[in-house]
């Protein structure tokens, strides 16, 4: 494709072009393009869509699709997803939808409820006995899932890993955070917020492979520093109701702590709330990651220090985009590792979350522009 | 494999010397067809067979070969659960520890592998020991102190779950003896594709026939219909109570291992295994067993398993989201068992008649 790596470039294609018609309803495609440019994320990637999209005038149904990449069919991809339904993957369902409907392709959603890695080596197990013709999955643990990607690719299947990666798993690529420089980023802030004393590392499930590298990437850059800090990790478990509980109990029993930081969704966002209920913004340093409501309103209103974006949306968007490209070019092209970020939000950056509701943080199912 | 329980001992023989009689005027299909709603296990047998003919004809890949592995551990491990689970349901308890012996079997196996130093059979067998201890433990507090077995098991699933998470440091870690290519012990236990088809057979057979034919399997029967009557009759209820109860500690921890062997993971998490404990209770009391007691069947928790297992299977290779999973998940069994309560009504009309 040209190399038109201006999104506006693109839009303005696309504007003079006729709009082609997603028979999906409440699809703007045009909105969702332009949106889509504006975030200015994957530039290249995405002006290479744009283009592709706005010159075609094909409609993207069930029954295959005519458009720039010449005719191909109506891709099925699959999700293997540890939390089906944990609302932190939310706007990552919504970037696979509105990838899906770019490109006149379907995606399915499923895995386990519950972590259940046996549940989500069945769901892998289902979507290479229905043929899908591509398979994204958050690989959680180190050993569960070698044998079943191995598997599905040798089905001629090809695999993605999207937000948890393993070393020396056949993935064809990982789309998501460096969790292990995320790690070392915190690690680093630690350093140079806290200096010296105790400090907490607050993690839901010591050992999977999605969080884990944050707490190690952690740990390395504190001892990297040399500076006298000791850092402990506390398990808070799975459900954010028991996470609160450790969280205050753990403050209760350790005032002397000199930060507090957490290194996933629902720890962050405890931890958010017991520094609100004990007045600790300023005395006690804290961050964590991701931005659940909670968790914006408490930064916004300065409890919590920063907390740091990973871009969930891209992690649905991009393996679709991979794995579409990946079969229209016939393997040739398509597939890349994504580091979807590592974005510091703190008191003032974290405005335009607060005061929006869009897709990208799944607080709104409407396609719409997001006006900053 | 006819029928089992108390009841319909009573229902079988009146049958039989009624069937000649009928054949001349009956058709061929429909005396079969009676003949199957006849057994306990009728009913869920034909809404299993007209699900999967349902998916059958609605999903191109749902009537293959590949599919019959896919399918296999979807129903095989809860099989083996709803097998042990039964046991104890016919004695009109419950336990739900068997989601705890589920999670804390392939930890303590590990930790005896890595850190005791046992081998790969030592360390599963004395797993399975301990874990059966627990299990008489369990039996001891309802059976002998007398605590309502839902709050027994329940404490002992927290107890046991959160002593997992205590000695696995709340860290998954790879399962001994699991590693690729997998050598003969990971195939038997449960990382061989028809392992666990092979165990859940077996054990539902060898269980099946124990209940039927067995004084242990009667005793089991008595208890549950009639706990005093048994007493009086000079069965040892406390000691058949913790014997079930230990039956099915025993077969949990053994699909503790199998699925932990079959992932190559040992993971702590709590969440998974508490979603395991429903679906084996389920399993059981979709096959046809009274969770008040008194009536059951292992072979028809093993085809309350393959209901459950065809159905998410099923809905999977449809493309169902996991949003709707749930949702269809939930229409589906109700469909199916209020379909199951009309077969069941014939079934009773059928034999009464006779």
């Amino acid at each position: 494709m040209p190399e038109t790596d201006q999104p506006q470039d693109a839009v303005a294609h696309l504007d003079g072009a006729d709009a082609a018609v997603i028979d999906r309803p409440g699809f703007d495609r045009r909105a969702f393009l332009r949106r889509t440019a504006l975030t200015g994320v994957g530039v290249g990637s995405v002006s290479t869509l744009l283009a592709a999209c706005g010159s075609s005038a094909s409609s993207s149904g069930s029954g295959g699709s005519d458009s720039v990449f010449g005719s191909h069919p109506s891709y099925k991809f699959v999700f293997v997803n540890h939390v089906t339904t944990n609302p932190f993957f939310t706007p990552t369902q919504y970037g696979a939808a509105d990838a899906s409907n770019l490109l006149g392709c379907s995606y399915q959603w499923t895995g386990s409820e519950s972590s259940n890695v046996n549940q989500m080596v069945n769901a892998i197990s289902s979507a290479v006995t229905a043929k899908a013709d591509g398979i994204a999955v958050a690989l959680i643990d180190l050993h569960a899932f070698n044998a079943p990607v191995e598997a599905a690719i040798k089905a001629g299947i090809p695999v993605v890993a999207y937000n948890a990666d393993a070393p020396g798993n056949a993935r064809l690529s990982y789309i998501g955070q460096d969790l292990k420089k995320a790690g070392e980023k915190m690690g680093e802030r630690i350093v140079s917020d806290v200096g010296s004393g105790d400090v907490a590392l607050f993690i839901a499930t010591p050992g999977s492979a999605n969080l884990q590298p944050r707490i190690e990437g952690a740990e390395k850059a504190v001892k990297a520093s040399g500076k006298p800090i000791t850092l402990h990790t506390v398990a808070t478990g799975a459900a954010v109701p028991g996470e609160l509980s450790t969280i205050d109990a753990y403050w209760v029993g350790h005032k002397s702590t000199k930060g507090m930081y957490a290194v996933d969704g629902g720890s962050t966002e405890s931890l958010a709330k017991v520094m609100q209920k004990y007045s600790l913004g300023g005395k006690v340093k804290a961050g964590g990651f991701d931005l659940t409501e909670q968790t914006q309103n408490l930064v916004k209103a300065g409890d919590l220090e920063f907390t740091i974006d990973q871009q969930p949306y891209l992690q649905g968007f991009l393996p679709v985009l991979q794995l579409f490209m990946y079969k229209v070019s016939g393997t040739l092209s398509g597939i890349y590792e994504a580091d979807t970020g590592l974005k510091f939000l703190d008191k003032e950056s974290i405005t335009p979350y607060v005061n929006s509701k869009s897709r990208y943080e799944g607080t709104s199912t409407a396609a719409k522009v997001v006006s900053a | 494999m006819a029928s089992v329980a108390g009841g319909s001992a009573a229902e079988t023989p009146p049958a039989a010397p009624r069937d000649p009689g009928h054949t001349p005027r009956v058709p061929l299909q429909r005396a079969v067809f009676e003949r199957v709603i006849s057994l306990r296990e009728g009913s869920i047998i034909v809404v299993t067979i007209v699900t999967a003919i349902y998916f059958s004809a609605n999903t191109s890949s749902f009537f293959t070969g590949a599919n019959f592995e896919t399918l296999l551990p979807y129903f095989a491990p809860f099989a083996i659960l709803a097998a042990g689970e039964v046991f104890v349901m016919i004695l009109g308890e419950i336990d739900l520890s068997i989601g705890a012996m589920y999670l804390f079997a392939p930890i303590l196996f590990h930790k005896l592998y890595a850190d005791v130093g046992l081998g790969l059979v030592p360390g599963v067998i004395v797993t399975l020991l301990l874990v059966t201890l627990v299990g008489a433990l369990n039996g001891f507090f309802v059976a002998v102190v007398g605590i309502n077995s839902f709050v027994a098991t329940l404490a002992m699933l927290f107890t046991f779950e959160g002593l997992a998470l205590i000695i696995s440091h709340g860290t998954p870690v790879a399962t001994p003896g699991a590693q690729v290519p997998l050598d003969t012990f990971g195939k038997v236990f449960g990382g061989g594709i028809y392992s666990e088809l092979i165990w859940a057979v077996a054990i539902v057979v060898i269980l099946q026939v124990v209940l039927t034919f067995t004084r242990w399997g009667l005793y089991t029967v008595a208890i549950g219909s009639n706990k005093l009557g048994a007493a009086e009759a000079g069965v040892k209820v406390k000691a058949v109570m913790i014997r079930n109860y230990m039956l099915c500690a025993l077969t949990a921890g053994l699909v503790g291992i199998f699925e932990a062997v079959r992932s190559a993971t040992v993971q702590p998490d709590p969440a998974g295994a508490n979603e395991i404990l429903f679906l084996a209770v389920a399993a059981g009391v979709i096959g046809g067993t009274l969770l008040t007691g008194g009536s059951g069947t292992i072979v028809g928790a093993l085809i309350g398993a393959l209901f459950l297992g065809i159905l998410k299977d099923g809905l999977i290779l449809q493309g169902v989201n996991a949003n709707y999973l749930l949702f269809y998940t939930g229409l589906a069994v109700i469909v199916a068992m209020t379909a199951n309560v009309y077969v069941s009504r014939a079934r009773r009309g059928h034999s009464g008649s006779g």
